[in-house]
């Protein structure tokens, strides 16, 4: 099994790489290149930071039309996190309206939930959709750790798992070979664990 | 529904880590010391969160602090906050490039504020964790930085407000006279706080046992606790303190039994 985590210079990769090892993933490459995106057997998307420099930088490195290739049309699994999920959607208003990849339909939006304050950060329990691959084994309303201020909305069916601060707000979706969580499994303990290996062998 | 913490701050000097008892330093072991003695790794899936702070006094190492940082954070897979001697943006690159995903501020706040700034542009609020030493001197909580060697002369409630205007994501609160002592928080300063104070706030200093945790957890403004408190908490200590406090009616996550 090879997982390729996406790197395009952002987020914090330590924690996701030995989880990945923890799970029991032979070979965990960390890589931006095309000849390792394409050997792949699942992909990762990571991220923490800015929605316009992580589109950016991606340009750059032309992985938009690379993943697109991968994802759309040979059906590659992957998994986007945080803002890493962000992306796989069509659009976020963080410092000025960007598009995203748009693999996934919905938009992302800063959080309007004051009096509470924004970041929401910390374990908050996620309510699963029917059907889910990515809970397999865990109870509904499991906790996984979040720290964000922007969230997805969608009006489209996205087989969404769905959290609440203020608001509920989409916390993962799955569709076919598109999975993303707006929480970080790799900081989410044994639950977060259980949700990527599930990801490696369900997708 | 957002969830309480139960978080372990693990005090570093020079190679070692060590017992605290009002900022005095007991050395109990290095980190091989402490992942054979205390495995460590599985204490830690009892935990939300896991702070290590360099207490190392005079010119701190920040790499061979971060290389022990990277080794400890193996196989933990919850958010990592580190600090202590903290100075510049490649202090805090080091350490957010060594495992950590939040960085914790002491002198800084009091020292050097366009820096505290200039990390919270940089890595987000969320990422930033305002630490504060406090003394009771004539009947008064005065603010001390410096490994809690050096009186600011600024009252506690003054400061924080300060503090807060710096774009920080959390408060950890330490009272020199409760650490280590295992005689429970100094519950007092929250309540004459939470009025004024918006941020998140961890309380730390004085957690003896699983009572105090609980203490803590309970009072509403308290988003997290924290214990320093190697001899109490490790072992067996800290996953059968969370299991008691799960089976009470508090608002703390659950995680799968370790057996994956």
């Amino acid at each position: 099994m090879k997982v390729v985590i996406v790197d395009y210079g952002m987020g914090n990769i330590h924690s996701i790489t030995s989880a990945l090892k923890y799970i029991g993933v032979d070979e965990v490459v960390v890589s931006h290149k095309s000849e390792d995106l394409q050997s792949a057997d699942k992909l990762l998307l990571p991220g923490v930071g800015a929605f316009n420099q992580a589109m950016k930088n991606i340009q750059e490195l032309q992985l938009d039309t690379m993943l697109k290739n991968l994802v759309l049309i040979e059906k590659k699994p992957i998994l986007g996190i945080c803002l890493g999920m962000q992306l796989l959607c069509e659009s976020s208003d963080e410092n000025g309206l960007h598009n995203g990849l748009g693999f996934i339909k919905g938009d992302v939006r800063k959080f309007e939930i004051a009096p509470l304050s924004v970041p929401h950060v910390g374990f908050n329990q996620v309510k699963f959709p029917e059907n889910s691959r990515l809970y397999r084994g865990l109870d509904d309303k499991s906790d996984f750790y979040f720290t964000h201020s922007f969230r997805l909305q969608s009006s489209s069916y996205i087989n969404a798992g769905v959290c609440k601060y203020g608001e509920e707000f989409i916390a993962s979706f799955e569709i076919d070979n598109i999975a993303g969580t707006q929480f970080h499994p790799e900081l989410s303990q044994t639950n977060g664990l259980k949700v990527l290996e599930n990801f490696v062998k369900s997708f | 529904m957002l969830r309480k913490r139960i978080i372990f701050t693990l005090i570093y000097e020079n190679g070692f880590f060590h017992q605290s008892r009002n900022f005095r330093l007991q050395r109990v072991g290095n980190i091989g010391w402490l992942e054979r003695n205390y495995k460590f790794q599985s204490v830690a899936f009892s935990l939300d969160e896991l702070i290590v702070l360099n207490a190392s006094k005079g010119d701190k190492d920040m790499q061979k602090f971060a290389q022990t940082l990277k080794q400890l954070v193996n196989n933990v897979f919850i958010p990592i906050a580190a600090g202590g001697g903290i100075r510049s943006l490649e202090d805090a690159k080091i350490l957010f490039d060594n495992g950590a995903d939040k960085i914790v501020l002491n002198s800084a706040l009091f020292q050097d504020r366009a820096l505290v700034k200039a990390l919270s542009t940089k890595y987000g609020s969320q990422s930033v964790v305002a630490s504060v030493d406090y003394k009771i001197i004539n009947n008064k909580r005065v603010v001390f930085i410096e490994n809690g060697t050096l009186d600011t002369g600024k009252e506690l409630q003054e400061y924080l407000e300060e503090v807060e205007q710096l774009n920080i994501g959390e408060l950890y609160l330490n009272s020199i006279d409760q650490d280590g002592t295992g005689f429970g928080y100094d519950t007092n300063v929250v309540e004459e706080l939470s009025k004024s104070i918006k941020t998140p706030l961890i309380i730390a200093g004085g957690a003896g046992n699983e009572k105090h945790l609980l203490e803590g957890l309970k009072i509403e403004s308290i988003s997290a606790v924290a214990t320093a408190n190697l001899f109490n908490f490790m072992g067996d200590g800290l996953p059968n303190a969370r299991k008691k406090i799960l089976a009470g009616d508090i608002n703390l996550a659950s995680f799968l039994d370790k057996s994956l």
